[in-house]
Order: C-alpha cells, then structure tokens, then sequence
C-alpha cells in the first residue's frame, strides 16, 4: 500500500476506514456531517534546508519554517507590570533568549512577538544580526492607533513581516473594519509584508474570509486532539482561497504534554488552567484517547508531542505550527518531529480519524464532566 | 620604427611591407575617406549640419528652419527637413500649425504624451490642407487625398525650387497674413480685456483658418469671460483663469460649498517610495472644479436628510463643520445623485484618481512630510494637541476636526492630506498600461488622502488606497467635483 503523499490520499483512507471499520456505533452520525474536502488544494510551494521544511505562506512571498516560535513566556519568571502587561525577570529573558537563539540557529525563521510581555526589545536585538533571514510577527495587542503601532514596530525591528488583528467571538464588526483598513493602509505603504487575524472561533475566521480584503494569513488552533478540528466550514473555504494558516496550540495549549508519558521531567503547559489530561485522572481518559496514544507511542523514541506536532506537518495546508517552547530540549524534540517521516501512515490516519470523529460525533459527552466547560469555551482556551 | 616593424614581423611571421607600400595604402586612404566626406556634407560646413545637398539647394544662405523649428528640431530632425526644404517653410506655416501647440508633449521627455493633433489618411486633406488651399491643390484643383501626389511633410515637390511654389499659393500665403494679423489684433484687445472686440477678431481669424483651435479656444474664453457663470455656481471674486474663461472661486447655490477651478495641465503622477504608485507616469489632466474642503456634516444633512458621522453630539461641538464620514462609495454616490436634482445644471461627481492627485500635489513633485503636518489633520498633529506622547494613543482620543483649520495647499484647498480619506470614482487597480492590465472585477474603490487615524507618512499624496465599495468606517468622506463645460468649438455663438 502506498503511502498517501498528499490530501487526497489521506481523505481516501479516511473515507476507506469509515467504510471499511465494523462495529462502530457512531458511524451514521459521522458519515452525515461534511467533511474537510478541499476538492482540489492549491499547491503548496516547499523546500528544506539543514533539516528544516519551509512552506509557503498562503500567497504571499514569505516562506515559513514548519516549526515557529511563538510569542508565549514562562509563567514561573513572569513579573507584574500592570493590567494585561507582565515581562520576564533577567533570569527568565535570558533563558528563553538562548531558546530563540537555539531555534534561530536550527532553522526556525519566524518568531511571534508580543509587546506586552516585554519581548520587543529583547527579540529586536536577537534577531538584528540575522534579521534578513527572521520573519517577526506581530499582534494589535491594546486598542492603539495601528498606523503608530506599525510605524514604532518598523523603527523597532527594520520592518514587520506578519501582522495581525485578534478577532474574538462572532462575526467581523465595524471596529475591526476599521482596524483592518489600517493593517491595510501600512500594508500599502510597505511596512508590512503579510497581514491576517488570529481567532479561535469559526465564525469569526469565515466572516473574516468573506469581509477582509488582503487577507493572508489565519492563525487559529489546530491539534489533532480536539474535536472542533475539523473546522468543516472553514478549512475547505480557507484552502480554496489559498490563505496561509498557521496552527497555535498545536499540543492543545500544553495538554498534550501532561498526556505524554515520555515527555521529559520539566515539560509543562504554559497554564496550568487548561490541561486537559491530569495524570491522577488518566483512569477517566476516553477509551478512544487512551487507545490513541498507545498507537502513536509505538514508534520507537517518539513522544506523543512529536507525534502530535508531526500531525500537524503533515497537513500540507498548515504552513506552520506554534508550540509552547519553554525548555531546551523541547525546541530539539520538536525540531526532530520535522525530521521524521512527515507522511503520516494509514493506519495512523485512521485511528488519528476515528478518534476525532468519535469525539466530534459523541459532542461535549467525551470529556469528563469536570472537563466539558472546555469545550463549550474552547475558543477562550 | 624598424624596431617596431621587426618585432610585427617576428610575430605575424611575415615580411616587414616595403615604405613606400605603407605609403601608398595611407594615401589612398586619405583621398578616399576625404572624397566620401565631400559627397554627402559640404566642406565649409561642420558634417554634423546638413547634408551638402540641402546647402546647395539653398545656395550660400544658411537654412535656418531648424531654428524656427524651435524644440520639435530635437528629436524630429528628418521631419523638419522634410518641412524646410518645402514651402510651408516661407509660409510661416510651422509644426504647431497642424499638430497644435503640443505644449505638454514638448515638455514630456520621455514620449508618454502625444502631440495634441495627429491627423493621418483622408482627413489630411479635410481638416489640415483645406484650411488654406481652400480651392483644392493649386495644379490639379483636387480637394481630397493630397498625400498620393505629395509627401505629408514636405508638401511640395522636392525637386522644384521653393520660390516657384511659393508663388503658386499667393493667395494661401495672404490669407495666412491676413490670419496672423487679425491674431494679433485679437490677443490685443483680450489683454486689454476687450472682450467683445477680441471676440470679433477671434471669429474673423476663425473664418480665415476654419478650425483653429487657437482662434476657436480664443473666441470661447472671450465668451466665457462676456457670460462668466455656470448654471448652480454663486460666483465669488473676480478671478478667472485664463486657460479657459471660468471664474476660479464659486460655490454651489443653496449649500454653501466652496469650489475651485483646478486649472488644465500634466504632472508626474504616483511615486516610486510606495508598492502601489509605481511607476511614476506622466498623466494629463483637464480643467475641473474641485471642492475647496471635504463635504461636512451640515451639507450633508442638508442634502440627505440624515447624519450617519460617527463624531456628532454634544462631544462634539463643532460636529456640523467636521467632514462627514462612515459614508460608503454608495452613499457618496446617493449624495451626489440628489444634489444633480437639487442643483441646476448638475454635473457633480466624485473626482477621479488622477484629478485628486494634481490638485493635492498642487505642482509639487516632492512629499514634504513637515508641510504635510502643517497641512494634515493626522494622528501625529493629533496628537500633538493633546500632548500624550509617551501613551498609547487610541483611536477614541482621536477625531476629525472642522474642515479648513489647517494650512490649504499652495492651489487652495483644504484638507486634501488628512482629516477622512476621500472617495474616488475609480476602480482600484495597477498602474500598468490599460491594454496590459486586465479589466477590474474586484468591488474595491480608490480612497485618497489620510484619515485623522493615520500617521503624516501617510499623507504623501501618491499613496493609494482602497475599500470595498459597500464599507462605510469613520475615516471615510468624500469632495465632489465637477465638469467644466465643453470648450470645443461649437459651444460657440
């Protein structure tokens, strides 16, 4: 059996196990919801270098490593600044500047960077030597007046490469309208090379789609664990466009971690909030789940991280993913991830599949009850 | 020397050629390349004048068409040749005679604009030859396809001597005086600002060369300046612009809103500073009025009935003299379409992308971001009034501000940089050549001029933008234009 190469395969041994699986109980239910079927996905342009695959983002020029830095800090060293604003003590800047500098090193060439946590200045002189080969990324993080913004982020870090609105709930408003017109307006003058939105709510990523011009980039969640993955209206719509999509929480903002029974003493999820998968509640872990991760463990010396991160690669609409990197040895594990056969098997697709169908098709019933706020809000996750 | 020839010949392997073979070669040489000189340039002339030929054609006098060629003897040598070896050359009749004064394609280097008439094929003979030779062509009394005898420079029969044609067309030649003189009389008594008679001596020289867009253009602005006023223009000053007759300040009856006549002419429009203004092309405009400030919320009431800005209230004070905005392309078109019923005579518009950008540069060529602040309401000047430098400026602080407060361009006009962004007519689209572009299918629309919200880089008026025709967000307002009437000749008595 051939490996599938590309999307179409993989959908071929989705709808093949579907047909083919006895036994399952949901199976009507799955069948009769649409699935993610891009009929026929653009071509993503892709090349490797020093072990690290770049893709295309969207239409625009920039090629992204498939791996990203993202914008998260370590908890354990955060400092109070005010409402909405903490940044790293010296111990914690330091750390995660050798992180960066690690990934940079290794072939990572995008970082997310967040103003509020401090992290403008420290990024800036990271990457000031290399900035030809660095794409930064940036957010509207307060209601500030986008065209300062973009022009005190330009005098910060040369130019902006990425940059975007957070869209929360429902559907494009006249603020964001008007926000966008002037992501727009910097676009125009040059300072910025690929403009997008980063939101975790379906609705708002399809209104965006249907209502922002010059939109280049989604970044949204995007984890083979949940069950609102699938984004069924969203991603064939997206694809079709040829939007760049960018996957955060890709371990399920740190969830994934706690589950994975060879991460590494020190791993942890960037807040404590959100983990799903306690190890004192690993008795009230789905079947599916459970079952779940005792396939994708049996590739030798592979993580349950590696495996989820390698999920995500292996979907050719994902330029990039964005995991929590707060250790060293997380940028090297999640570095060997890109290194692996990117192509996922059959039968890791199928059981990858089943499960999320499963999860889908059973609704909030498949988390434990103490759980399920999780995934009514999963949105604010 | 023999060193030399010895050590050729130590190389090549060859005999060392005898001197006086050497001697010979260079000789002959000479006398060739000197003779061949002599067939095409006379001697006593540097052979980068003229051909020895045109010299001897006109004996020991110095031509000198290429002077009276002026700038067109530039790039148009073989043309003006061609010209001055003819009898249109004695005649006075020049290249701007047929082709028409071409002022911008004189001052166009690069060739982008074309003469201002280029008549080619049949209509030669109608519409250039006839205004002279009135009774056909002098030999033969035809009055059509002249170029099938002659060349459509040089007129005449080269072979024949200028004189003996020129005495041909006596009579053509008197009627181009007599034209001349009743020009000149003409232009007298416009500077005397005669109108009347001026226009009487614009007619005759208008009946002298049928067509002459001189006489004609002449005999309009005497016209215009007799009846100076368009219909739904309150004239304001005594100013009128001289290209075309048309008083320079008015406003619209009954709204209050100032306009100005925005004078004919070329510029270089875009830049190469910013992606989407590139390249710089050369675009000519024609007279237009322009409104002196965006349109307010008073007018805009007025005309609609309804409010839809953003910034009104008692926050706001000053609201009915602040631009109106959160008007989509289609409101501004809704506006507009009433105003052409309310108004007499009608005819306003939204200005086009090119129109905008000549008013707003006003003859400059370089952005000057200090003169832009002066100018602009922009965040940068926002701010400055409220003196929070240091905090994130949001854009609640910020506002519009009451039209005409800042400092009007060097044309006078206010508000052109900053305040709202103003809506064009034009679909957004490349500046690339209109056969290479492919036809716009996209809804948006070009929005020129910064908005309050943006920074004073923002101001540089090349840079473009553009909307989906159907949002309407606060920064966006709109300035009406209109039309000038039509200055072709037969608006004429």
């Amino acid at each position: 059996m051939h490996e599938p190469n590309n999307l179409v395969d993989q959908l071929r041994s989705r709808r093949q196990f579907l047909r083919d699986a006895a036994g399952l109980a949901v199976a009507g239910a799955v069948s009769t919801m649409p699935d993610v079927a891009p009929a026929a996905p653009p071509p993503v342009r892709t090349f490797r270098r020093g072990g690290m695959l770049y893709r295309q983002l969207g239409r625009s020029d920039l090629f992204v490593s498939a791996l990203s830095f993202g914008s998260h800090t370590d908890p354990a060293f955060r400092v109070h600044q005010g409402p909405g604003i903490s940044t790293l003590n010296p111990k914690g800047q330091a750390l995660r500047d050798r992180h960066i500098a690690k990934a940079l090193d290794r072939g990572v060439n995008m970082v997310d960077v967040y103003d509020r946590a401090g992290q403008w200045k420290p990024i800036a002189e990271t990457v000031r030597s290399r900035r030809d080969r660095v794409l930064v990324s940036l957010c509207r993080e307060f209601s500030q007046v986008i065209g300062d913004h973009v022009e005190h982020a330009a005098r910060r870090f040369g130019h902006v490469d990425l940059y975007r609105l957070a869209i929360n709930d429902g559907p494009v408003t006249e603020p964001t309208l008007e926000a966008w017109d002037a992501v727009q307006r910097a676009r125009r003058m040059g300072d910025l090379r690929a403009t997008g939105i980063a939101s975790h709510c379906e609705e708002a990523m399809l209104s965006a789609l249907d209502k922002l011009e010059g939109l280049d980039f989604i970044m949204f969640p995007y984890n083979f664990i949940h069950a609102r993955a699938d984004y069924s209206r969203f991603l064939p719509k997206a694809i079709e466009r040829g939007i760049g999509l960018i996957a955060i929480k890709p371990l399920a903002a740190g969830s994934i971690v706690q589950l994975d029974p060879l991460a590494q003493h020190g791993s942890k999820p960037e807040d404590p909030q959100v983990r799903l998968y306690k190890r004192a509640n690993r008795s009230l872990l789905p079947a599916v789940v459970q079952k779940l991760t005792e396939h994708l463990d049996r590739v030798p010396d592979e993580s349950l991280c590696q495996a989820a991160l390698r999920f995500v690669y292996a979907r050719p609409f994902i330029t990039s993913a964005m995991p929590g990197m707060f250790q060293e040895h997380e940028v090297d594990d999640n570095i060997a991830a890109i290194q692996r056969h990117l192509v996922l098997t059959p039968d890791e697709h199928a059981v990858l599949d089943h499960a999320r169908h499963l999860c889908r098709a059973q609704g909030p019933r498949w988390l434990p009850p103490h759980y399920r706020w999780l995934d009514r809000c999963w949105r604010h996750a | 020397m023999p060193e030399m020839v010895a050590k050729f010949s130590r190389i090549t392997h060859h005999r060392p050629p005898r001197p006086w073979k050497v001697a010979l070669v260079l000789f002959l040489l000479l006398t060739l390349a000197g003779n061949l000189c002599d067939t095409f340039h006379d001697h006593r002339h540097p052979f980068w004048t003229w051909p020895s030929s045109a010299v001897a054609e006109y004996g020991d006098e110095e031509p000198t068409f290429f002077q009276a060629a002026g700038p067109c003897a530039r790039c148009h040598v073989v043309s003006v040749v061609e010209w001055g070896i003819s009898g249109h050359f004695h005649a006075q009749t020049n290249c701007q005679s047929c082709h028409g004064s071409s002022d911008d394609h004189i001052a166009n280097e690069r060739n982008e604009i074309k003469p201002d008439c280029i008549v080619r094929g049949e209509a030669i003979a109608r519409q250039l030859c006839s205004r002279c030779h009135v009774a056909g062509c002098p030999s033969t009394q035809r009055t059509q396809s002249c170029q099938t005898c002659h060349h459509v420079h040089a007129l005449l029969d080269p072979t024949k001597r200028p004189a003996t044609a020129l005495r041909e067309n006596q009579e053509q030649v008197a009627r181009l005086h007599a034209y001349h003189r009743q020009m000149a009389e003409a232009k007298t008594h416009f500077a005397r600002k005669q109108w009347t008679r001026a226009k009487v001596f614009f007619q005759r020289a208008l009946e002298l060369m049928p067509g002459d867009r001189s006489a004609s253009a002449g005999a309009l602005a005497c016209q215009r300046r007799l009846h100076p006023m368009l219909a739904g223009f309150d004239s304001v000053g005594e100013a009128y612009d001289q290209a075309t007759g048309l008083p320079q300040d008015v406003t619209i009856e009954g709204l209050d809103l100032p306009m100005r006549l925005v004078p004919p002419g070329s510029y270089e429009m875009g830049s190469e500073a910013w992606p989407d203004s590139q390249p710089v092309h050369t675009v000519r405009v024609r007279a237009f009025f322009l409104g002196r400030t965006e349109v307010t919320q008073n007018q805009w009431q007025a005309v609609m009935g309804s409010n839809p800005a953003a910034h009104q209230g008692e926050a706001y004070p000053d609201a009915a003299s602040m631009p109106v905005e959160r008007v989509s392309w289609h409101d501004a078109l809704a506006f507009i379409e009433r105003l052409n019923h309310r108004v007499a005579g009608g005819g306003f518009r939204l200005p086009r992308e090119t129109e905008w950008e000549y008013a707003c540069r006003a003859g400059s060529t370089q952005f000057d971001p200090s003169e832009a602040l002066a100018q602009a309401w922009c965040s940068t000047s926002t701010r400055q009034k409220d003196a929070t430098p240091d905090a994130v400026v949001t854009l609640e602080v910020l506002s519009t501000r009451p039209v005409a407060l800042r400092r009007s361009n060097a044309w006078g006009f206010f508000d052109m940089q900053g305040n709202v962004a103003e809506w064009c007519t034009d679909h957004w689209r490349a500046y690339v050549s209109p056969s290479i572009a492919p036809k716009s299918t996209t809804t948006l629309r070009v929005l020129r001029g910064g908005s309050y919200a943006d920074t004073v880089r923002a101001m540089d008026p090349a840079l473009r933008h553009a909307a989906r025709s159907q949002h309407r967000l606060r920064f966006y307002g709109l300035r009406l234009a209109r039309d000038v009437p039509n200055l072709e000749p037969r608006d004429l008595d």
